[in-house]
């Protein structure tokens, strides 16, 4: 039969965008043949507001790329400024600073699984239950650093403040007690349900060659079968010290991108409980508190495994208050890169899932 | 079996939905409020907590840990007869460390002398800008600009807010973050006593 290709557009308001993403897809019958992703309705020149700010202005913003994990960005953000100032960070703040990202990447990849099934049809439930579990995650991020979202919490050299005992009581509750519970009982509600397991198993994601040939970093490779993670790849901060595994898997397929995010989790909470044993008392700053930081002529390159994929920022400095250049690799950004490949050849009904599981997230994406 | 998977689902979702009720049942058995309670509230925040723990807001709102930041505020001491003392002496540290640039601040002049004297004459915030990062209070070197509690601030006008609005006692910012106070406390009588001796160590300058 003679058939017309049609052009549908999706977005930027389309609830399943996760924010203000358009996508022009061309299909045929059902088969999408071609698909061209539209960015840039968020973009508010992250990277050049970067040049205008000095290095420590420049924190509270990287809190607003990935805003379900502003502990990670500032994580990424101030190792690299470290670099290139070449300062030590006290001890006990790097234990912290492991803390806070892993609780972090915990929440994000719970959320990912609530919205996941929110793209694909169930409505609310699961993203309900991911959300009460973050709420709990995000308590201890607003009693640490007076935000619940926007934490603003790393400094250059350290933190802002030490942990209350009663906080670290709770993060040891729930590392200990709750979360592993909770994921348990999160795989016991979807993994082995009929309707999710038909829906996403052997729907192809992409496979291990293409992803690396796109650049795709984070979970969407690891499930391709690519271990890379640079937790262990490129050792940042003192994972080097924390005995965790790669969480890997090898079909790439839609089930496996779901499973990998539970091993994820797994793995974080075993970093977690290695934590907050080891966690030492002292300073939480190497440096003394200033609003102006000397930062030496240079450049340097910081990246870190963030729960969406390997963030990293590029900061020159020539030696002024605020960075001559600042720049900014966003897991999510690149990833969607691989969209069209991933998309063509399967069936419009699988691109909302697909596109929820790359996980992006619009304030990283646009910048 | 098909629908066993199903069928597992449900039952967590089943089991979440009793939990809410033996929850409430059983706190009702033992004569305590899980709701519009501190002690509720608190319980439904911890690792405890099972079923739905939403809390009603506004009708109850969750509390607020002591680090809690939103909207600065400027602190005043009150001095003898109700004197407003403000502490802030427009060194400008804030308005220079603030990301969004959103603190303006008019410094005064002696009207006799033309010397400029450390207290704004007028101090003004854009709320609507402010991103609440903190970075103005965690600088002043005076603690003069304190991070509120206040965070219902919607309104039908721009929030630019000036001196009237901004200005709190220093009772109010130790009611709103205790532990804060007293360690900045300390460290102000630290730092005038260390003056103080060293003023009284100093031997009398000579007449010139």
């Amino acid at each position: 039969m003679n058939t017309d290709r049609i052009v549908v557009n999706m977005g930027p308001h389309h609830p399943s965008t996760h924010g203000v993403f358009r996508a022009a897809l061309t299909l045929d019958g059902e088969t999408i043949v071609g698909l061209k992703p539209v960015v840039g309705y968020l973009h508010r020149n992250h990277d050049k507001i970067g040049e205008r700010n000095t290095f420590l202005q420049n924190m509270p913003y990287t809190d607003r790329l990935d805003y379900f994990n502003s502990m990670s960005n500032n994580l990424g953000y101030a190792i690299t400024v470290e670099k290139l100032m070449n300062i030590p960070v006290a001890e006990r703040a790097e234990y912290i600073r492991v803390i806070m990202a892993e609780l972090s990447r915990v929440q994000n990849h719970l959320v990912f699984i609530g919205m996941l099934l929110n793209d694909l049809g169930a409505m609310y439930t699961p993203a309900l239950y991911a959300f009460e579990e973050r709420e709990l995650i995000l308590d201890i991020f607003e009693a640490v650093s007076g935000a619940r979202m926007m934490c603003n919490y790393l400094r250059f050299g350290g933190v802002v403040r030490d942990i209350p005992p009663y906080v670290m009581q709770k993060i040891k509750d729930l590392v200990t007690d709750r979360l592993p519970a909770k994921t348990d009982e999160m795989e016991r509600l979807l993994s082995e349900n009929e309707v999710f397991v038909s829906r996403l198993k052997g729907v192809r994601v992409v496979d291990a060659e293409t992803a690396i040939k796109y650049s795709v970093t984070g979970p969407v490779l690891r499930a391709a079968g690519v271990p890379y993670d640079l937790r262990r790849a490129d050792p940042y901060s003192i994972y080097d010290r924390f005995d965790f595994d790669v969480a890997v898997r090898q079909n790439g397929d839609m089930m496996d991108n779901y499973l990998i995010r539970l091993d994820e989790i797994r793995q974080s909470l075993r970093i977690l409980e290695q934590a907050v044993k080891q966690i030492p008392d002292g300073p939480i700053n190497s440096q003394k508190p200033a609003y102006q930081v000397r930062v030496p002529a240079g450049e340097a390159y910081g990246r870190i495994e963030s729960p969406k994929g390997e963030l990293a920022f590029y900061v020159v400095s020539n030696g002024k208050p605020n960075p001559w250049r600042y720049h900014v690799r966003p897991a999510s950004f690149v990833n969607i890169t691989c969209l069209e490949q991933m998309c063509i050849g399967t069936k419009i009904a699988d691109f909302v899932a697909l596109l929820g599981m790359l996980d992006i997230v619009m304030g990283e994406l646009d910048r | 079996m098909y629908g066993k998977g199903i069928l597992k689902g449900l039952s967590v979702t089943w089991k979440r939905f009793w939990d809410t009720y033996t929850e409430d049942i059983s706190w009702m058995l033992s004569g305590k409020k899980r709701y519009y309670t501190e002690e509720g509230i608190k319980h439904r925040a911890s690792k405890h907590t099972k079923g739905i723990f939403t809390v009603q807001y506004p009708e109850e709102q969750l509390i607020q840990p002591e680090e809690f930041r939103y909207v600065p505020f400027l602190v005043y001491d009150e001095g003898a007869e109700g004197k407003k003392e403000v502490r802030c002496t427009s060194c400008g540290i804030c308005a220079k460390v603030c990301p969004p640039q959103c603190i303006w601040i008019v410094r005064s002049n002696d009207p006799n002398t033309g010397r400029p004297i450390p207290e704004p004459t007028e101090f003004y915030i854009d709320a609507d800008v402010c991103m609440n990062c903190g970075f103005c209070a965690e600088y002043c070197p005076f603690d003069a600009i304190i991070m509120d509690h206040d965070f219902d601030i919607a309104s039908y006008t721009r929030n630019v807010y000036g001196m009237d609005k901004l200005l709190k006692p220093a009772s109010y910012y130790k009611n709103i973050r205790p532990e804060n106070y007293e360690r900045n406390d300390a460290e102000r009588k630290a730092k005038e006593a260390a003056r103080a001796a060293k003023a009284a160590a100093k031997p009398a300058a000579p007449a010139s």
